[in-house]
């Protein structure tokens, strides 16, 4: 009976003495980490300074949490705060999440992140230092009513934006602008002779540019070329093989691919041929004057 | 007999002092799982002292012949628990207060090397799980004041001797299954002893004295679905909270029914005012 109690009693302060320890090691005071996955609690607890959460888990990412902009280089590690306000972002005519950012409407990549957003008038915010310092470009004074945006660069000076505005019912106002100093400074090109929905646009070169038409309800692509850095417009044309007449409709951006151009046709947002997703790829000799049709891609082949 | 009644003594305090033991590993299964910590978080080491202390008399009662050396063993465990306890003052600040029901407990901890403020969400009294970081340090005192049974209203300094202040809530006026915006649905006038709050879609304002402001509803923030906060150049001036009596319903057209309750954010002692509707 005494061996018993001895027992029980010894194994009691021992267990006390080892939970003591234990205690004494933990952090008294906790950041909530709530049930979130466990690939988020992570995030969360990288976090725990400020409780941002990365939008995409790319390198680079954003958080549009608080009301403001954070840009993180290391997957929400560590954060930047980007001197814009948020609702600048999502100014003009726009019904999406205010939770992420227009796609499109920005660039990130090691050397350089920068921002579209504005008023009245739109304006370029970028940064080459990792968010250290920041520099500004007007893009358009007093642009109207601003619904499409696009921004990339090809190479460290020279950029363009693609913006549209002013939309009514199908017909909207489309330009086209150029960097050539980084994103300070912004000129306006001529545009194409088309009133339509933009469905894409960008340059391939700094002189080979493309504005694609028609989103709603296209019954074939709409695509303009300028090889002059913009300066003049022509319809490129794009010859159909007779069988995929309205079906494909809707030219993407081309991309250049060893001695020619390539530019994918989708069916647009009715397409059902072939499950809808299938989309045709032509090609052009002449920097995109006119195209002939190559092959059929499937989506896991065209994305 | 008086023998017999020792040892049944003595086995209960030992059995009590393993049933504390066994708490004791439950907070720490809960803790690795679910991140739980104890309300207070003192309440480790007074829960090993009464276990040992348990431990010291049960074997006391039980073995008359005990060495020196158990009840020196003993002993020195308790002064390193009482020990530990005192130095946990200095880690950690425990802010802790019981609703005047009974029913719910308002924890916050500060992290007195870093200065992190975390509120705390209580489960059975003891237990308790980290909720929110509160935005600023606390420099100087605070204060907790229970709004209603389910409504704690802490209040406490910052580091740059502003004042901030945080809502807890336990409760809800409606079903407990929908969200609701307690602005529209205290929307109309209310009148206390010399305070009137109007509710309106500009916003909300309050009536003191004669003086008016309004509180525009970016400038009003909504904790739970009990209280709102309105502030002024996002400083918090007034609580207005949801009484038990106020009942929610889902038909805006019927008529509202129970009380608000409006409290000034001061660091002094004050009390909510109960408003009642007036039109």
């Amino acid at each position: 009976m005494k061996k018993w109690i001895l027992s029980l009693s010894g194994g009691l302060v021992i267990g006390i003495i080892i939970s003591t320890i234990m205690y004494e090691n933990q952090t008294h005071v906790a950041v909530p980490q709530s049930n979130l996955p466990k690939v988020e609690q992570e995030n969360a607890q990288q976090n725990q300074t400020n409780g941002l959460r990365p939008v995409t888990y790319e390198q680079i990412s954003y958080s549009l949490q608080n009301e403001e902009l954070n840009i993180t280089y290391n997957k929400g590690e560590d954060w930047v705060r980007v001197p814009i306000e948020k609702d600048s972002l999502f100014v003009g005519e726009y019904n999406g999440s205010k939770d992420e950012l227009i796609p499109g409407s920005y660039i990130f990549s090691d050397a350089r992140v920068g921002f579209i957003y504005g008023t009245d008038s739109i304006l370029f915010k970028f940064s080459r230092d990792h968010g250290v310092t920041w520099q500004e470009g007007v893009i358009s004074k007093n642009f109207p009513y601003v619904r499409y945006r696009k921004v990339d660069f090809l190479n460290d000076q020279f950029g363009y934006a693609v913006l549209t505005g002013d939309r009514t019912m199908s017909q909207e106002f489309s330009a086209v602008f150029l960097t050539h100093d980084g994103g300070i400074t912004w000129d306006e090109t001529t545009t194409p002779p088309s009133t339509r929905i933009i469905a894409d646009g960008g340059f391939i070169d700094e002189n080979t540019g493309f504005m694609s038409y028609g989103t709603i309800n296209p019954d074939k692509p709409d695509l303009y070329v300028t090889q002059d850095g913009g300066q003049t417009w022509h319809a490129s044309v794009i010859e159909i093989p007779e069988q995929y007449d309205l079906i494909f409709v809707q030219a993407e951006l081309p991309i250049r691919e060893e001695d020619h151009l390539s530019l994918l046709i989708n069916q647009g947002s009715n397409g059902d041929y072939a499950g809808g997703k299938v989309k045709g790829k032509f090609i052009s000799k002449d920097n995109g004057l006119t195209w002939s049709f190559a092959m059929e891609v499937q989506p896991n082949e065209a994305e | 007999m008086k023998q017999n009644k020792n040892l049944i003594t003595g086995w209960i305090l030992l059995l009590f002092a393993a049933a504390l033991f066994c708490l004791q590993l439950t907070y720490f299964f809960a803790h690795a799982k679910y991140q739980v910590e104890y309300t207070d978080s003192r309440l480790f080491y007074v829960v090993n002292i009464l276990c040992l202390l348990f431990l010291y008399i049960g074997l006391t009662l039980l073995l008359r012949k005990l060495t020196k050396i158990v009840l020196g063993v003993l002993a020195a465990l308790l002064l390193v628990q009482i020990g530990l306890l005192v130095h946990m003052n200095k880690e950690v600040r425990n802010i802790t207060s019981i609703s005047p029901n009974k029913h719910h407990v308002f924890s916050v901890k500060e992290n007195l090397k870093s200065g992190e403020v975390v509120y705390y969400r209580t489960h059975y009294g003891i237990f308790a799980r980290p909720k929110e970081v509160l935005p600023n340090k606390i420099i100087g005192e605070v204060k907790v004041e229970w709004l209603a049974n389910d409504i704690a209203a802490f209040t406490y300094q910052t580091t740059d001797y502003k004042i901030d202040h945080f809502v807890a809530t336990y409760g809800d006026r409606k079903n407990g299954i929908s969200y609701y915006n307690v602005g529209p649905e205290i929307q109309g006038v209310w009148k206390g002893n010399g305070v009137e709050v109007v509710s309106n879609t500009e916003g909300i304002s309050i009536k003191e004295n004669s003086a008016a402001e309004l509180f525009k509803w970016e400038d009003i923030q909504q904790y739970g679905t009990l209280a709102v906060v309105l502030k002024r150049k996002n400083e918090p001036i007034w609580t207005i909270s949801l009484n038990e009596n106020f009942v929610v319903h889902s038909d805006s057209t019927e008529p509202l029914v129970g009380n608000i309750s409006l409290y000034k954010v001061t660091m002094e002692q004050n009390q909510p005012e109960t408003l009642r509707f007036a039109q």
